[in-house]
Parts: C-alpha cells; structure tokens; sequence
C-alpha cells in the first residue's frame, strides 16, 4: 500500500472535515469535479455542503472564507495555482494577516498553493510564492517536502488560528509515494536533519529537498558527506537547526526553487551571518531559479531551477573555498 | 616514464578558475620545463599555463573553451624518469584512500587522506611559494584560534591546503593533533606575557641603527664615584637629557597625531626568571646620576624578585637596555608596544683606535649603541642625531 502526496494532501481535509464541523473547503471545481488535480475528489460526495465551488475570483473567494472565518468557520480555500493567488493578495495580506492585530479576531483560513513547476507548465503554472507571503507578518507559510508533512501539516494549519499559506508542490504530487500516513509529527516551525553529514549543510525545502538528496548522495561517492535541512515551514523559520547544522559543517548552502531576490535562501543566509558568523568556514552560499520569468520550453525550464546536478556544481565549489 | 598532470595554476588571487581558449602544441609534441602550452581567460586577463617538466604531451583532457578550477587537470606530460626525480614527483603517488562515511559530528582529524596534502611548489620548501591566501582566516577559525588563546603568528609555519593556499580549519584541527605528539610543557605567564607584547610590538615596522661609542671617558668617571653607577646607568641618564632636549622622537603616533611624552620616565630591563622586567625611573632628565643610583639598584633587586611596586612600572616613553652583560657586542632589540625607541648597550670591548694628535691607533674601550625605532615615527637621521647626543654626551660623564 503507498500513498502519493496529492493523496495524503486529500486524506488530510477528509479528516479535517470529519473532525471538525466548523471546516470547509471552498476553491474553482473543488465540487463536483475534485479540484483541478483532483485533491477533493469525491469529499463534496462524502461531505455534502461542505465542499463548494467557488467562481473564478480568487479575491471574492478569499475575502469570503475570512468573513466565514470571522463567524466562526474553518475555510479550506483551494487556489487552482499559486500563481493566481495574486488577485487575492489584498484579502490575504491586508485582511488576513493583520485581522488579529487590527480586531482581537482571530482568522483561521487556510489557503492551499500548488506550486512550484514542472516540465511545460510555464510562467503563469509555476511560481513559488512562499517568500511573498513569508514577508507579511501574521501569517504562517508550510512548504511540506513528503508525504507525512504534507498530512500532518495540512491538519496542523486547519487546527491553527491564524491565517496559513499550505504551499503544496504540484511536482511531487503524483511522484512522491510513501507506503503509510504518520501517527504522529514534529510541530510546525521545527526544521528537519533529512540527511546527516558533516561537510556541509544544504538548506532546502518543498521540491527541492529531493533534489539536494539526490546531490547528496552523489557527493557522498566521493567521500564528502552532505547534511541537509528540510526547513519544512517557511515562517516561522527553525534558525535554531540550521545554526546548529552549520555548527557542524561549517559551509552552508540554501536552495529555492523561487527567485533569488529577497527568497529564503536569501533570508536564511541572512539569519546565519547574523547569529552565527563565527561558524562559517566559508561565505554562504544560494541557488535559486535564474532570475528571469519562468520559461515554457522543456529545455529552456530544464536549466531555469536547480537541479541535482547543479547543486553538486554549488556544493563542489564551495568546498573548495 | 611518468605521466605527470599539467594543473590549473593559482592565476589570481581572487581568480578561481578560467577558460582554455588555445592550445599552443598539439598533442604528441615534445615540450620544454616551463615552456607554455596552454592558453587560459579570466575575467581579468589572458595568461598561459606551461609545462611542469621537460617531455611529451600525450594528452590534453581540458576541452577548449571549457572553463576549469584552480587545481583541476588539463593533460599529462610524459617525463622520463630523472626528469621526474629533479622536479621532486619521483614519491609514489598517495593513496586513493576512500575514509568510510562518518556518521553526523564535529570535524575529526581522521579524515587527513581525504583532504588533499599541501604540496610544496619547491622540494625542500615546506610550504607552497605564492600562497596567496595563506593569511586569510575564515570567521570560524577565527572563533576557533580565540578559543585556544592562539594568534596568526602561532600558524607561521603551517601550509594551508584550502583556496589559495588558506590554512583551513581541517589543516588547523590536524596541526593541533599533531602537536600532541610532541613533548609540551606550560609556557610560565611571564613567557606568555613578553611573547604577546612583542607580538604587538612587531605589528610596527621597526629598524635599528647603531654608533660605536668610546667608554673611556665614563669608565674614568666610574673609577672615582661613589656610589657606582652601571653603564646602563649612565646610558639612561644621558637618553633621558638627550630627550629632554627633544622629545618628539619619544612621541607615539596614532593615526595623524604625535602624541607627546608627558615626562622624560625612562624603563630600564631587568632579565627576571623566564622573562624580562621594565622598571622605571621617573623624571630621570630632572635628577643628576648620583641620585638615582640608589633608586636603581633597589629597583633591580625588586625587579630579580618579582616585587616591583606599582609605581614603578609602565608609563616610561623609552627603555634602555643592556645586552652587553650577556657579551653580545650588537642587538637588534624590540620596543616595548606603548614605546617607540629602545636604546642598546652592547657589550665593551678593547679596540684600536686612530689618534689623530698621536699619529698612532691606541687601545681604546669600545662598545656599540643601537637604537631601536619605530619607524613610523622617526627615520635614520632623527635616531642618528639622537644617538650621536647620548654618546656626545656619554663623553661628558661628570656632568650627566
């Protein structure tokens, strides 16, 4: 018995329904159809009135899930892609994010983002948001990397009252398998030793931790032994263990899928300099998408986000330093 | 026959690889040492690689217009075996040991194999020439040197095997391992103490300058005083006139400002049990010699005792020395790191001496003054001038 990340992703809102009367899930073909990559399937069946289609506006569908939200509701909200959470970015962050601040209310919404790209899928199918919404304070962004957190995350930031942006990784839907659901799991805002070493820390998360896996163990043929950090939430953001890796190693190099400006890696490098200067061996490193729009073209998308392969080119050369 | 890599050489410092464009032989071509045979770019210049010995190109392995690191291999030359042997490659070549995976932890040094061994550029040289990056101390060996109480000077003589010849924490954990195989002993405060001072000092740029000084005239005046006064004595007496005459040579520089000694107190070094002590004598310029004999002598024995009172030490702007108890005719003393000038006394001896009433060398007691500056702060002419006062004066003991 295996199950995929999409499906673990879909066992997760059905137990979010069936635990809590208050849970919703509202998105574009989340109904009938089972959403567009089919996370909902059959729950509108077996959850009748509680899994509604909404019309194509991602702002009214935010807007409405954070009055829902005000009345008392947990609403799921389904973006079709990340990339077109934008039109929504005025209700999640002028709306969302600061309700508590602004009114003592709680604004328990959850907003699933599948993101991230895969072979063709193009500029507009691609993006990762997570350091867009990390920026806002008063929310919370998940980028589970497996099958176990993207269940047990998913049901973590339904249980959580403040608004959360779920960044679910469209590639590792169907490739991700895991032979069970967990029973239990780290808490959100604990980053994860996916793999221990000692010559340097890649710091990675979403899809590419398995990329970075897969460099590891390449390098580890050559007697160099990666550790790598799966953050597994964005925001809050565990510094605590990436320092402590890079205690260890010494050299430190992030990966993101997203854009160099202002990203992740950008900010975790940021928060090492910070607290732990005197740990580095060598000037932190990061490897993002090249800095131009996501390409179309299969050959022209093969070279725009770090792969395996250009990862072990970045981690060779910052041993070497 | 020995196939021996043609390597990437260190380019730049900053540079850390580059991109063949030409290859200036083909391959099978017989080469000369050094002759160059390959033409590289980098983002600052084109330059060559040339052979590493006299032989045969086999092959090239680099592609043209690749780009490859510092270090990398871009093709064998072929060299007979003396060939070898004079270019210091004739060892067996290391191990191609692969150390099992260690589990998640610190550094250990049993990795040595793995890392690559710091090769000297020149056999008999122990450590790389142009190691341009030898000095450079990453943050967390930084952190790790403060930790041991280390300074850059304790890693002198250690060869780097990081980017550009840097002493890498590996090299560093494994110079310490290799330290414990030798027989250590606890170096006493005192040693630590005068090993950081002239640590400090030596970040100035010092020189010396020294002037043959005739004793006649002092060892005369010795003879017929009492109490009796050492040379070292008479030579601070007559530094602390000559400075009271002009005391700028004595200032201190810090940043574009002379700092100006406040008083003419002069130190005077005492050889205590593993190290050397400075007490001072103050105002020295104000009081004749025969006052401050008694003061000296006492302060010596506290000195050899390790009691000096408080009051008696820092705060001199100059320190004179005596190096010519131990015998030693010529020194090249280091300045306390708060002072500028160190004045020598070397040790007196009976040499000829032109006479020119005579017309004939007679014997004459002899010794050398040196003058050691920092010479930020004053050049030869300043410490010629004022050595030449101190034994101009040393001519004239009877009115020091």
């Amino acid at each position: 018995m295996s199950i995929t990340y999409l499906e673990a992703i879909r066992e997760a809102q059905a137990r979010a329904l069936a635990d809590d009367p208050r849970v919703f899930i509202y998105g574009q073909d989340v109904g009938a159809f089972g959403g567009a990559f089919k996370a909902t399937k059959n729950l509108a069946v077996e959850f009748p009135g509680r899994v509604l289609d909404a019309p194509i506006s991602e702002d009214a569908m935010v807007g409405a899930a954070i009055g829902a939200a005000i009345e008392g509701f947990r609403p799921i909200v389904e973006m079709q892609f990340a990339d077109f959470s934008t039109p929504g970015l005025n209700q999640i962050i002028n709306h969302a994010a600061s309700l508590y601040w602004r009114t003592n209310v709680p604004c328990p919404i959850t907003v699933r983002l599948p993101s991230g790209g895969t072979s063709g899928s193009g500029p507009f199918h691609s993006q990762s948001m997570e350091a867009i919404y990390a920026h806002y304070p008063g929310l919370i962004v998940m980028t589970p990397a497996t099958v176990e957190d993207a269940y047990s995350m998913l049901l973590e930031a339904v249980a959580i009252d403040d608004p959360v942006i779920f960044c679910e990784h469209k590639y590792l839907y169907y490739h991700l398998k895991a032979p069970c659901l967990p029973t239990e799991a780290m808490p959100v805002g604990k980053a994860r030793i996916a793999r221990a070493g000692r010559d340097l820390t890649i710091v990675a998360y979403s899809a590419m931790l398995h990329e970075a896996l897969a460099a590891a163990e390449e390098m580890a043929g050559e007697g160099t032994e990666i550790e790598v950090v799966d953050l597994r939430s964005i925001k809050p953001l565990d510094t605590d263990t990436v320092v402590a890796s890079v205690a260890r190693t010494g050299r430190l190099l992030c990966v993101g899928e997203a854009w160099p400006w202002g990203g992740v890696a950008a900010e975790v490098i940021a928060r090492v300099a910070t607290e732990g200067f005197d740990l580095l061996d060598a000037p932190p490193q990061r490897l993002n998408a090249k800095d131009t729009p996501i390409p179309y073209h299969p050959d022209l998308w093969s070279v725009h986000r770090p792969t395996a392969r250009s990862i072990v080119a970045a981690a060779r050369n910052l041993l070497r330093m | 026959m020995k196939q021996i890599p043609i390597i990437m050489p260190q380019l730049g410092e900053s540079i850390a690889e580059a991109t063949v464009i030409t290859f200036l032989i083909k391959a099978g071509e017989e080469v000369a040492a050094d002759q160059d045979i390959i033409e590289v770019e980098t983002n600052k210049a084109t330059m060559n690689v040339s052979s590493p010995g006299r032989g045969i190109v086999r092959q090239f392995t680099a592609k043209l217009n690749e780009s490859y690191p510092v270090g990398a291999v871009l093709g064998y030359v072929e060299v007979s075996v003396e060939e070898a042997r004079r270019l210091g490659l004739d060892e067996p070549a290391p191990e191609d040991a692969r150390t099992p995976a260690h589990g998640g932890g610190g550094v250990t040094t049993g990795d040595t194999e793995r890392k690559r061994k710091v090769v000297p550029t020149v056999r008999g040289l122990p450590v790389p020439a142009h190691a341009a990056g030898a000095s450079y101390m990453s943050p967390r060996m930084k952190a790790r040197m403060n930790e041991l109480g280390l300074h850059a000077a304790d890693l002198a003589g250690l060869a780097g095997s990081g980017a550009a010849g840097r002493v890498t924490i590996q090299d560093f954990e494994r110079f310490l391992a290799n330290l414990e195989k030798h027989k250590l002993t606890n170096a006493s405060t005192m040693r630590v103490a005068v090993a950081d001072a002239m640590r400090r000092s030596w970040t100035r740029p010092l020189a010396t300058v020294a002037l043959p000084c005739l004793f006649e005239a002092m060892l005369a005046h010795r003879n017929v005083s009492k109490p009796k006064a050492g040379p070292a004595l008479y030579a601070l007496r007559a530094l602390a006139v000559a400075l009271a005459e002009n005391s700028v040579v004595a200032g201190r520089l810090i940043g574009n400002k002379i700092v100006h000694p406040p008083s003419i107190d002069l130190g005077f070094a005492v050889e205590a049990e593993e190290g050397v002590l400075v007490p001072v004598l103050r105002n020295a310029d104000v009081r004749p010699l025969a006052e401050l004999v008694g003061r000296y002598n006492e302060l010596v024995e506290l000195a050899r005792q390790r009691r000096l009172p408080n009051e008696a030490t820092g705060g001199s702007i100059a320190t004179v020395t005596n190096f010519g108890t131990f015998g030693l005719t010529w020194a090249t003393p280091i300045p306390l790191p708060e002072q500028t000038l160190v004045l020598g006394l070397g040790a007196g001896k009976k040499v000829p001496h032109w006479d020119e009433k005579k017309e004939q060398f007679i014997p004459v007691t002899e010794a050398n003054l040196t003058l050691s500056f920092d010479h930020r702060v004053l050049d030869g002419g300043a410490a010629g001038r004022l050595l030449s006062r101190v034994a101009a004066l040393l001519q004239e003991p009877e009115k020091l």
